[in-house]
């Protein structure tokens, strides 16, 4: 407590040293939720500014970096928020005709999901997997990408991403559908398919 | 398949709504049902709690420990006159 609280008084004293500190991790943390590193530096000044301007709220029981973390995870939701404001309701028709061409008049399976005899470790330690990832989700509808995010990579819960994006309950779930019926087949096709060539070449 | 039964693009959207909440008993009974019996369904099932779980595990370790992205300096620079410019108006 002892170290946290002297960094603290030390930071106080000069914030713009935050920015050395816990810059790139702010960032980092950005990035990985907004995918756009302009959109990510943005977040992250707006952040600091925030900060500097509750200085007097921050409390001592939490360090620097989980105060700063927190600002700007309200941040990322709002930019969401915003996002979403300012594009009327997706066109999902695309999307929905490519998934239908996966299943038959039926409802049966006529693209059949394969085998991805994947290793979660390996992959875990791929930064590429992120990046095929954030391709896939770049192709989707903007609510469905931003539905799937909050969900899976921000963490929030449904009842909060209704509000968010402004959606009724009954939508959020056929959003997160969607979302996961395409990525799923997305990754299949450029990273699954693809890494097990990279294996038997 | 017999007609009372879920087909495979029901059971698709039950086990993604399965994912975030408590579904009515009998679509979780049709689901299971359904499980049992089909493997690319539950292929499909297996793959989207990879999906959920790569997603976050990736996501939270990253950040610390993935250096290789950096915020590009002139951007910390940035940063840090406005907070100047900030403090000179709040002081």
């Amino acid at each position: 407590m002892n170290t946290q609280q002297s960094i603290s008084k030390h930071s106080n004293e000069n914030p713009e040293k935050w920015v050395d500190l816990y810059g790139d991790y702010l960032y980092r943390y950005a990035l990985y939720r907004v995918y756009e590193t302009t959109v990510a530096e943005d977040l992250v000044q707006e952040t600091f500014l925030a900060a500097l301007g509750s200085i007097k709220n921050f409390q001592y029981r939490s360090s620097i970096k989980t105060w700063l973390t927190g600002i700007l995870k309200h941040k990322i939701i709002d930019h969401f928020r915003k996002k979403t404001k300012e594009q009327p309701m997706d066109d999902v028709k695309p999307h929905i005709d490519k998934l239908n061409d996966l299943f038959t008049k039926n409802g049966q399976w006529k693209i059949k999901p394969a085998n991805w005899n994947a290793d979660p470790q390996k992959l875990y330690g791929h930064k590429e997997f992120m990046k095929v990832l954030h391709k896939c989700l770049a192709e989707l509808p903007s609510r469905q990408a931003s539905a799937f995010t909050l969900r899976e990579i921000v963490g929030e819960n449904t009842k909060e991403i209704c509000k968010i994006l402004d959606v009724s309950a009954t939508n959020i779930w056929v959003l997160l559908h969607r979302a996961r019926m395409f990525l799923r087949r997305c990754l299949e096709i450029n990273w699954f398919t693809n890494s097990n060539d990279r294996k038997s070449t | 398949m017999k007609h009372w039964m879920f087909n495979c693009k029901k059971v698709t959207y039950l086990v993604s709504e399965s994912l975030d909440r408590k579904l009515a008993l009998h679509q979780r009974m049709g689901m299971r049902i359904h499980l049992v019996m089909c493997k690319f369904c539950s292929r499909y099932k297996e793959q989207l709690l990879f999906l959920r779980k790569t997603a976050r595990l990736y996501s939270e370790s990253s950040e610390d420990s993935d250096r290789s992205i950096q915020m590009p300096s002139e951007v910390g620079k940035r940063i840090k006159e406005s907070m100047v410019r900030f403090l000179e108006k709040h002081e």
